[in-house]
C-alpha cells in the first residue's frame, strides 16, 4: 500500500517536471483561412523538436486582442502585424531581427516593409498580390476576348455580362477593409507625381501640405467605386467576403476585387475553377493599370516574450527546414518571400509571377504607410460614398478630416 | 447610558460586516474602475505607450465642439431609443394583456415571446444578418413580394428599420413578462365593480388597469430607456454601425475611437458623457413616473 501510494507521488513529480520542461511557444496569428495549415506546420514542428506552438488565431478584432494582451503583461512570443506603419506602431515590442542569419535567406524585396533606418523588425510572411480576380469560364462564354485596363474598357465588360445575364462583380462592400484596397489600387500611379517614392507622397499628407480634396486623381477612385456599385448586384452593400468567395466560385458572379489570399477559398467551392488577374483600372491610361503586390503580413517576434530563443529558433527553422521552405508553396499555396523558394502552384500565384516576368506594373501596397487607425475610418468614409450618405466632395473632406484627427491625436 | 451606546455600535458593526463583502465587490469591480476612467478621460493613450499622458480637458473640448460623427451618433442614438421604447412598452404591454386573458396554448405563447431574450444579442444579429440577406433572396425567389428585394441592411433608411426591429424583437418578452406580472396584481374587485358601474372594456383599461400598473411601466421604461441608450451588441453583429455610419450608435462609436482610432483617452472621456447622458435622462423618467404611481 504505501510503496504504490510512493511509486504515485514519485511518478506525479516526474510528470509536473517533464512538463515544466517542455517548451511551449505562444503565437498569435491572424487569417484564420490559413487554420489548417498553421495546425500543420505546428504538428511537424512538434515532431521535428519537441516544442509545442499554442497558436491563437482571430481575424475580426485581432488588433485589439493584440494591443490587450500587450498592455496586460500576456506577451505572446510570436505575434503578426502589417508592414510599414506597424513598424512604428510595435517598435516598443518587437525584437530587432536584423543581426539573425536567417534574415540573409529572405528575398531584399521583401523586406522593404520592415526596414526602418537599417533595422529590419519583422519577418515577412506571405508576399501578396490583389487586383480583379476574374473566371475565365465566365469571360470566354461571354465572348470577352481582351482583358480590360482602363475604366471605359471595364465599363464595357461589365455590359457585355450584364447582357448574358451574369453579375459583374460581387462588390465586397459590407467589409470595411475591402474598400481601401479597391481604392487606393486605382490612386496607386500618384508615386509617378513624388519621383517614385510613395514615402514622399505619405510625408505630405501627414504634414498636411497635401489632402485628399486636392489630389485630382480621386475622380478616378470615385468612377471605379460607382462602376462596381453599378454593376454589383441588387444589394451591393450587403456583400462581404463570403459572399465574394462564393459567388465568384459559383459562377454568379464574373469579377471581385481580392487577394492571392482568397483562392483557398474559392477552391474550397469549386475545385477546377479556372481563375486569373486582372489588371485594376486607374483612369484611362492602359500602360498604368497593374496589380498590388508586396509584403505586408508580417511575423513579429516579442521583444519580452519569455521565449525568446525559441522563437528565434522557430523562424529560423521555418527559414532553413525543408519543410519550411516547402510550407508556404505547398501548404499555403501563395508566394513565399524566401529566396530561391519554390513556385506555388496555386493559379494566381502563378498568375502573378507570369505577369511580373513581363514587366507588368506592379505596385507596393502603400497604403499600409498611412498612420496606423486610418485604415477602418478611411473604409468606412468609402463605404458611406458608396452607400450614398456623402457625395463626392463631402466624402473627400471627411477623408481629409479623419486623417487629420489621426496624425493629431498621435503627436 | 453606556451599555445603550454600545449596544448600537456593536449593531452598527455587525451591519457593516455583514454588508462588506458585497460593499467591497462594488467597489472594486464598478467604483474604482469608474473612478480610474474619469482618471483616463483626461488623458492621451494609444493602448501601446507605456505611460498616458496627461492633456487636461482637451478631450472634453473635442468632443463637444470638433466631432461630427460624435453628434451624428448622438442624433441617432436619440431617435433610436425614442422609438424602440416606445414601440417595445406598447407592444409588450398588449401582449401581456392579451396573454393574461384566458385563451389556449396561452403558456406556450409566453414561452415563445420569451426566448428570442435568453439567446445573446450577438448570435441574434448574425442570425438576422443571414436572414435579412440570403434568407430574404429566398423568400423573394419564391413569392416575389417586393418588400424581400429591397436592400434591409444596404441602405441607410432600411438598415435602421432592421435594427429597430431585431432591437424590439429581441427584448419584447423580456417586458411582457414583468407587464403580466404588473397586471397580476390589480384586485378583481375593482374592474368587477367598474364592470357592474358600466365600464367598458376600454375604459377600464385605461382608467383602472393602467394607474394600478404604473410600477410596472416605470420599471419597463427605465430598463428599456437605459437598454436602448446603450445599444452595441446587435447594431455590432447585424450592421456593424454601417451602411458608413448609418447606424452607427453612441457606444459603438466609443468602440471604434477606442479600438480602431486608437485613442482610448478620448474614448474614455465619450464614455463618461455617455454615463452623464444616461443618468440625467432616466431620473427625469424616474422622478416623473414615481409621481403618476398610484395606490389601489
Amino acid at each position: 500500500m504505501k510503496k504504490t501510494f510512493l511509486m504515485l507521488v514519485l511518478l506525479v513529480c516526474v510528470t509536473a517536471l517533464a512538463m515544466g520542461q517542455a517548451v511551449t511557444l505562444k503565437l498569435f496569428f491572424y487569417s484564420p483561412e490559413l487554420i489548417d495549415q498553421y495546425n500543420d506546420m505546428a504538428k511537424q514542428y512538434l515532431a521535428e523538436t519537441g516544442v509545442t506552438l499554442d497558436m491563437t488565431v482571430l481575424q475580426n478584432d485581432y488588433v485589439t486582442v493584440l494591443r490587450a494582451k500587450l498592455n496586460s503583461g500576456d506577451i505572446p512570443d510570436v505575434f503578426m502585424s502589417s508592414a510599414y506603419a506597424d513598424n512604428d506602431t510595435y517598435k516598443d515590442y518587437a525584437y530587432d531581427l536584423t543581426n539573425e542569419d536567417f534574415m540573409k535567406k529572405l528575398e531584399p524585396t521583401a523586406l522593404t516593409g520592415v526596414t526602418v533606418n537599417g533595422k529590419v523588425t519583422g519577418y515577412p510572411f506571405l508576399v501578396q498580390s490583389h487586383s480583379f480576380i476574374y473566371n475565365k469560364k465566365i469571360f470566354a462564354e461571354a465572348g470577352i476576348t481582351a482583358l480590360p485596363r482602363t475604366i471605359k474598357e471595364y465599363e464595357a465588360v461589365c455590359q457585355k455580362l450584364q447582357a448574358k445575364g451574369i453579375q459583374p462583380f460581387a462588390t465586397g462592400f459590407k467589409e470595411w477593409w475591402v474598400l481601401p484596397q479597391t481604392a487606393w489600387q486605382v490612386l496607386a500611379p500618384i508615386k509617378d507625381s513624388y519621383s517614385g517614392d510613395y514615402a514622399k507622397f505619405v510625408d505630405r499628407l501627414n504634414s498636411g501640405s497635401l489632402k485628399f480634396a486636392n489630389i485630382k486623381e480621386m475622380s478616378n477612385v470615385f468612377d471605379v467605386l460607382d462602376l462596381i456599385k453599378k454593376y454589383g448586384g441588387p444589394k451591393p452593400l450587403e456583400s462581404d467576403f463570403n459572399d465574394q468567395c462564393s459567388l465568384l466560385a459559383t459562377g454568379k458572379a464574373a469579377m471581385i476585387h481580392q487577394g492571392n489570399w482568397a483562392e483557398d477559398s474559392i477552391r474550397k467551392t469549386t475545385p477546377n475553377i479556372d481563375i486569373g488577374f486582372l489588371l485594376g483600372p486607374t483612369g484611362n491610361a492602359a500602360d498604368k493599370a497593374g496589380i498590388m503586390f508586396d509584403s505586408n503580413q508580417t511575423i513579429r517576434v516579442a521583444k519580452d516574450g519569455k521565449n525568446l530563443k525559441a522563437a528565434l529558433a522557430w523562424l529560423k527553422w521555418l527559414t532553413t527546414s525543408e519543410y519550411g521552405k516547402k510550407w508556404i508553396p505547398d501548404k499555403i499555396k501563395q508566394l513565399s518571400p524566401i529566396m530561391g523558394a519554390k513556385a506555388s502552384t496555386a493559379e494566381l500565384a502563378q498568375a502573378t509571377v507570369a505577369l511580373l516576368a513581363k514587366k507588368t506594373p506592379s505596385y507596393s501596397w502603400y497604403y499600409q504607410r498611412f498612420p496606423n487607425g486610418t485604415e477602418q475610418g478611411l473604409g468606412i468614409i468609402l463605404q458611406g460614398y458608396c452607400a450614398g450618405q456623402t457625395n463626392r466632395q463631402q466624402t473627400l473632406d471627411a477623408l481629409d478630416a479623419d486623417y487629420t484627427k489621426i496624425v493629431n491625436a498621435s503627436k | 447610558m453606556r451599555g445603550y451606546k454600545n449596544k448600537r455600535l456593536r449593531r452598527a458593526m455587525e451591519f457593516l460586516g455583514m454588508t462588506a463583502p458585497a460593499v467591497i465587490a462594488i467597489l472594486v469591480f464598478v467604483e474604482i474602475p469608474f473612478l480610474m476612467s474619469v482618471m483616463y478621460s483626461f488623458t492621451r493613450w494609444n493602448g501601446l505607450d507605456k505611460v498616458p499622458k496627461w492633456i487636461g480637458l482637451a478631450n472634453y473640448r473635442e468632443l463637444l465642439t470638433a466631432d461630427r460623427d460624435l453628434a451624428l451618433a448622438v442624433v441617432f442614438t436619440l431617435i433610436f431609443t425614442v422609438i424602440t421604447v416606445v414601440v417595445t412598452n406598447v407592444l409588450a404591454l398588449l401582449l401581456a394583456v392579451i396573454l393574461d386573458s384566458d385563451i389556449r396554448g396561452r403558456n406556450v405563447l409566453r414561452a415563445a415571446f420569451y426566448i428570442p431574450n435568453i439567446i445573446s444579442l450577438i448570435i441574434i444579429g448574425y442570425v438576422w444578418r443571414f436572414i435579412f440577406s440570403r434568407g430574404f433572396d429566398s423568400f423573394s425567389a419564391l413569392t416575389h413580394i417586393g418588400l424581400f428585394q429591397l436592400s434591409w441592411l444596404g441602405d441607410g433608411k432600411l438598415a435602421f428599420l432592421s435594427v429597430v426591429l431585431v432591437s424590439v424583437w429581441q427584448s419584447i418578452g423580456f417586458y411582457m413578462v414583468i407587464y403580466i406580472a404588473g397586471l397580476q396584481t390589480v384586485p378583481r374587485e375593482q374592474l368587477e365593480a367598474a364592470v357592474i358601474d358600466g365600464a367598458g372594456a376600454v375604459g377600464r383599461f385605461f382608467r383602472i388597469t393602467l394607474p394600478l400598473i404604473m410600477p410596472s411601466i416605470t420599471v419597463c421604461v427605465f430598463y428599456s430607456l437605459s437598454n436602448a441608450l446603450k445599444t452595441f451588441d446587435v447594431i455590432f453583429s447585424l450592421t456593424f454601425g454601417g451602411p458608413g455610419t448609418a447606424t452607427t450608435s453612441i457606444a459603438l462609436d466609443i468602440y471604434r475611437t477606442a479600438f480602431s482610432d486608437n485613442r482610448f483617452g478620448y474614448g474614455t472621456a465619450k464614455s463618461v458623457i455617455l454615463f452623464l447622458l444616461i443618468l440625467t435622462v432616466t431620473v427625469f423618467q424616474l422622478t416623473g413616473f414615481k409621481r403618476r404611481e398610484v395606490e389601489a
